[in-house]
């Protein structure tokens, strides 16, 4: 196995350059290395170190598995990958950017639903009135089965939507949502309004550790100079 | 898992043959629906719980399907495809696979490939009569393959269902128990709910001034009332609730809010209800004892179980063997009805040799346009086998 820390970063877009802009605000300065298209780098001054350049989501799955000692990406995304989620990665650090809350939206048009009990007490008379559960369109499946299961609300089935879900109650493919948003603005625009206790996760972008990752003195060490970096 | 020998596989086919062979006497026509389902159907009847207990999978074109946890939803697409009303008698009778997935592992009772034998008649008007006549049959062809020492649990959804409707009270908490009488917790808890003069309404949030206009009597002005609050606050109406559905709930909750709260008397009758547990004919006096001063009345739904227990003597079925439970049926959502359960004794309990019971609602669920009246019941065929074999 590798002595070197793996730290996983976001590869592209917004995300890459917020997480970019944040590690060089501590005086950590991400380099690439080699070609300016590949996905290795280094982060200048810190020995035993590699970036590697990952999609948001795929870092998860990096953590996940021990595949990098760190990563960078946002707490939903984690949160949705793993349901041990706290046994296998230990969220180090909120780095104040990527805000984004996960929801659950209904139509605003429902002036009877304000929280999840009034979605769960109609629940019957939806079933007897158009015969099938309420629809849920989400990319969050585990968030949204949990989030459910704790406030006990049973009555509903998951419609995977992989894009454009604010706009699935309007075509009539879902009747509510499970989506993430920042200013809500979106959720407007599609006649969605927020249910009162539907917020399920205030998720932003985290500095994230492995705990099934290979630990030695040197990636430990590494890690210590970067957090020291960051002010922790 | 099941050890798929060559010598049991023999043996759990003659016994299969052995139990179609008196289905089909009985006129019921043997089928074999397919073994890989659209999962969509089963998400709809059984909800989300379903990913839990079976197995579910993507297939190469992103569509859903599983392996059918049971047989009864396929018999009922099956008959859908036959005659799209739906309404039509069918009586079918069945031998094959089907798949659950056991979170604490297989064991011999509860494996996670089994073969159950069945019957089901869909579109039988007189369902007192087709309820005995589902447990008649299967009974029959238990004592076929040789299995003679069982007992009966039985139960009724329809007389809890006909004790709520005949309680004074807003339709809303109705739908709330009726809803909730499933996670029997949760269901304590709304009952405690309804019982405290604390505003336990759900309502917070809600728009106050609207609510205290509307009168659930006037429907069609709570509508109009409603449109215009939606008009005015620019709301536009999207999705498949209708102003009507919308309103009416509205006009519900407002009614709650104003209604007086549930007696305790009242609850201490629903609960008293639920804890009945007695042999089927003595069970049927108890509920009517329970109701007694009570001025709650459901003698038709009375009416109906002792009819159903009548059809079960005159069929020659042996009634003393037959223990009634409110409760029973509790964990299964799609019965409306009559609930059974054939246990043996050395199995125990968790391990019942044969089980089905009343669905009026399903074959709407799978695509039928009204409801449909129906029953089934299938045989766990291994257990069986290991019941009759000792």
């Amino acid at each position: 196995m590798t002595e070197r820390l793996q730290f996983a970063l976001p590869s592209k877009g917004r995300l890459m350059e917020q997480a970019t802009e944040a590690l060089a605000k501590a005086g950590l300065e991400v380099k690439k290395t080699g070609n300016e298209r590949g996905y290795l780098g280094e982060i200048v001054g810190i020995k035993n170190l590699d970036v590697l350049f990952v999609s948001a989501s795929e870092i998860a799955w990096y953590l996940k598995t021990g595949k990098a000692h760190l990563g960078v990406t946002g707490a939903d995304l984690v949160q949705e990958r793993m349901t041990d989620w706290e046994t296998r990665i230990k969220m180090l650090k909120p780095l104040g950017f990527g805000f984004a809350d996960v929801v659950v939206a209904v139509p605003n048009c429902w002036l009877d639903v304000r929280t999840i009990a009034n979605l769960d007490e109609l629940a019957g008379s939806f079933r007897a009135t158009h015969g099938r559960w309420f629809r849920v369109a989400t990319k969050y499946i585990n968030l949204s089965r949990q989030f459910f299961v704790a406030k006990g609300f049973n009555d509903y089935r998951i419609v995977e939507s992989l894009g454009a879900t604010e706009g699935t109650p309007t075509a009539g493919t879902a009747d509510l949502i499970v989506d993430i948003t920042t200013t809500g603005t979106t959720l407007k625009a599609n006649g969605l309004r927020i249910l009162d206790d539907g917020i399920i996760l205030k998720s932003q972008a985290n500095l994230i550790a492995s705990n099934v990752a290979n630990w030695t003195p040197q990636t430990r060490e590494a890690q210590n100079e970067i957090m020291a970096r960051l002010g922790d | 898992m099941v050890a798929e020998t060559a010598r049991a596989f023999e043996a759990l086919e003659a016994q299969a043959q052995t139990l179609l062979s008196t289905f089909v006497a009985a006129g019921h026509e043997a089928v074999a629906p397919a073994v890989l389902q659209p999962a969509d159907v089963y998400l709809d009847v059984i909800g989300e719980a379903l990913r839990a207990r079976s197995y579910v999978f993507t297939d190469p074109d992103g569509d859903e399907y599983c392996l059918r946890p049971d047989l009864t939803v396929p018999i009922c697409r099956l008959h859908l495809e036959r005659h799209p009303e739906g309404s039509k008698q069918g009586d079918y009778c069945y031998n094959g696979s089907a798949f659950r997935f056991q979170p604490r592992g297989a064991d011999a009772a509860h494996p996670r490939e089994f073969r159950q034998c069945g019957i089901e008649s869909i579109g039988v008007v007189d369902r007192e009569k087709s309820d005995a006549q589902t447990l008649a049959r299967i009974l029959n062809a238990l004592d076929a393959a040789g299995l003679k020492d069982w007992k009966l649990r039985i139960g009724d959804l329809g007389l809890f269902r006909a004790l709520l409707d005949a309680i004074d009270m807003p339709e809303r908490w109705r739908e709330r128990l009726r809803h909730r009488f499933w996670r029997p917790v949760a269901f304590r808890e709304e009952l405690e709910n309804l019982t405290q003069s604390a505003d336990h309404a759900n309502t917070s949030g809600l728009p106050d001034e609207l609510l205290k206009s509307l009168d659930p009597a006037k429907p069609e002005e709570a509508a109009k009332q409603t449109a215009e609050y939606l008009d005015s606050n620019n709301i536009d109406m999207i999705g498949v609730r209708t102003l009507e559905e919308i309103s009416l709930h509205l006009a519900r909750m407002a009614a709650d809010i104003r209604a007086e709260r549930l007696p305790e008397a009242t609850a201490n009758l629903i609960e008293g209800y639920i804890g009945v547990k007695a042999p089927a004919r003595a069970a049927g006096a108890r509920v009517k004892d329970l109701m007694r001063d009570t001025g709650v009345d459901i003698s038709p739904a009375l009416d109906r179980y002792h009819k159903r227990l009548q059809h079960l003597s005159e069929m020659g079925v042996d009634i003393t063997r037959a223990e009634f439970s409110a409760e029973f049926g509790r964990s299964l959502e799609y019965y409306t009805g009559f609930v059974f359960e054939v246990l043996v004794p050395d199995l125990g309990q968790t391990s019942p040799v044969a089980g089905g019971g009343r669905y009026d609602g399903l074959m709407k669920m799978c695509g039928a346009p009204e409801n449909v009246p129906a029953v089934g019941a299938a045989i766990h065929t291994e257990r069986l086998l290991t019941a009759v074999r000792g």
